[in-house]
């Protein structure tokens, strides 16, 4: 349903986004995750039509995006990055005019708009103005507006961005609902969206797309990233050598702390196994003094530098 | 053709959920009533001549106010990236927003005829010539508008699209003033023909001209077409 073909961007001399290429079949979610600055958004937006790319193709629903853009814009929902709402409309008057643009019959507009409104529970904003609503609220009802028209293909461009627990649990379940028989392409910063929701994760760093990965493959790279932070007064070179030998502990960075005489602060990259910190507790604490020690949660960094030393490991063997 | 009218339709709403409508009317009707007693009560003639010229001079000052959030305002409030992406086209966008704005100086306009009540009442006023200078005042106003909507197209900032438009159209007001300066023919009418005040004198006087009524409507096109194309061109 979306097809990009070798897609780049340029602004002046500065390129955006290097030679991109990637699809998203009907009924699949694929995750669209980089950290902020990747060209997530610019993505989109070329995706969405806002703005062309300077080389490449893409198409929505067998349509190409730079001779067929209206027409295209009928199959497409799109929430951009910052809700695009209008202050001065109310909700109603808002979605009423989105419908009319997408060219909804007027005599469906009444229940598309019903629809909408229940899948994003809006039912208590209907009447307000918008400017009164609270961001959560101004999130839904981007995604809401998304929603009208019945589109077959979804754009979320950080779609649970500001909202609580509770809604981004029910904005999760609606963009699921809809992925069912329709595309989405839903950009995140978040790890763990992506592995709840999509059935495909795209990657991309500095405008370079480093991979199209499972959930699963994902998840196995983030836990290659596990860390455990420890502080202990001890000697730093038989308490590196301690740690070694600890089963599941790959490597070992020991810092002394400027002022604290003995006392170090030691990085350990572990395997994501269950019981690893008890271990290294206990090697610790029964020949030295253990002052601190936690479980660092993988970042998303760490997952993309997995993800380029891959790449660029794959580009050494050929 | 929906999506043109769902434009229009949201950009009139727009104008009456703000105090921008409100303010702008209410200054030029103030501004006008003032003119019209002052010329009318104050020297005795019973005609709208002066009174048309001045609303055209207060037509200078109002329509940047009418015009400057037309894009500014979509490109502050991030919602051009909506209508960017809508199934329109940008002419339709162009030209929504600017039915809009044209709307607000049609009411404008028939909220001055206020003014004919007395004039019909103690004078004998010609109508045909009234009615000549109305038609010259909207066609003037809708190049103006033109214009300054093109300028907020340009920049994010609606200030700044006011403070460009004014003078630009100021310049298109006097430049028949520098009809005087220029010993070259060619100069000379090209200046004239630009002039927004001496076509719309015509208009004042009670002449129709089908050169006058396609200069505004011509400059208004080439205002609207740079527009559509610069939004074009934005992609």
């Amino acid at each position: 349903m979306i097809a990009l073909e070798s897609v780049s961007k340029r602004y002046g001399s500065k390129t955006v986004i290097h030679d991109v290429s990637f699809d998203v079949g009907q009924g699949e979610i694929v995750g669209f995750l980089g950290p902020n600055g990747a060209g997530k958004t610019t993505t989109m937006r070329m995706i969405a039509g806002y703005t062309t790319p300077t080389s490449g193709r893409i198409t929505v629903a067998g349509l190409d995006m730079a001779t067929q853009n209206e027409a295209a814009a009928r199959k497409i929902g799109y929430l951009p990055e910052h809700p695009p709402l209008y202050d001065v409309l109310d909700v109603s008057t808002f979605l009423r005019f989105v419908a009319k643009v997408k060219g909804v019959p007027p005599r469906e507009i009444p229940s598309d708009l019903e629809r909408v409104i229940a899948a994003c529970h809006l039912e208590a904003v209907f009447r307000s103005e918008i400017f009164k609503l609270s961001k959560g609220y101004r999130q839904r009802l981007g995604l809401a507006q998304a929603l009208l028209g019945k589109p077959d293909v979804l754009l979320l461009d950080e779609p649970t961005a500001g909202l609580d627990p509770g809604q981004i649990q029910e904005t999760r379940e609606v963009i699921r609902a809809f992925g069912e028989n329709h595309a989405v392409l839903l950009s995140t910063h978040i790890l763990h969206e992506v592995t709840l929701i999509c059935q495909r994760v795209a990657i991309i760093d500095r405008g370079r797309l480093l991979a199209i990965d499972t959930p699963s493959g994902l998840q196995t790279a983030s836990e290659q990233t596990n860390s455990v932070m420890l502080e202990a007064t001890a000697p730093a070179d038989p308490l590196r050598e301690e740690l070694l030998s600890i089963e599941g502990v790959n490597a070992v960075r020991v810092q002394s702390i400027p002022g604290r005489l003995s006392t170090h602060m030691v990085e350990c990259q572990v395997n994501a196994r269950d019981g690893i910190e008890a271990r290294i507790a206990r090697a610790v604490a029964s020949r030295w003094e253990l002052h601190r020690l936690e479980r660092q949660q993988p970042t998303l960094e760490n997952v993309f530098l997995r993800y380029v030393r891959a790449g660029a490991g794959a580009r050494e063997a050929t | 053709m929906r999506g043109l009218f769902a434009i229009y339709q949201k950009e009139l709403i727009t104008y009456f959920r703000s105090p921008i409508a409100y303010f702008v009317v209410s200054v030029f009707l103030l501004g006008t009533g003032y003119f019209f007693l002052y010329n009318v009560f104050m020297t005795g003639i019973g005609t709208m001549n002066e009174t048309l010229q001045n609303m055209g001079v207060l037509l200078l000052i109002v329509v940047p106010v009418i015009t400057m959030r037309l894009f500014s305002g979509e490109y502050t409030g991030r919602t051009i990236e909506l209508l960017m992406t809508l199934p329109l086209k940008p002419w339709q966008i162009v030209l929504g927003k600017y039915l809009g704005a044209t709307t607000i100086l049609l009411l404008m306009t028939l909220a001055t005829c206020i003014d004919l009540i007395p004039l019909y009442l103690y004078g004998t006023p010609e109508t045909k010539t009234i009615l000549s200078g109305y038609i010259g005042f909207v066609l003037l106003g809708m190049a103006c508008l033109a214009i300054g909507q093109f300028f907020s197209a340009l920049t994010q900032n609606q200030i700044v699209a006011a403070l460009i438009t004014v003078p630009v159209l100021l310049v298109f007001w006097f430049v028949g003033h520098l009809q005087s300066f220029q010993s070259s023919y060619a100069l000379r009418d090209l200046f004239g023909y630009l002039s927004f005040a001496q076509h719309f004198a015509d208009f004042i006087r009670g002449l129709v001209r089908s050169e006058a009524v396609m200069f505004y409507l011509m400059i208004s096109a080439i205002a609207l077409t740079l527009n559509t194309s610069y939004l074009q061109w934005r992609r």
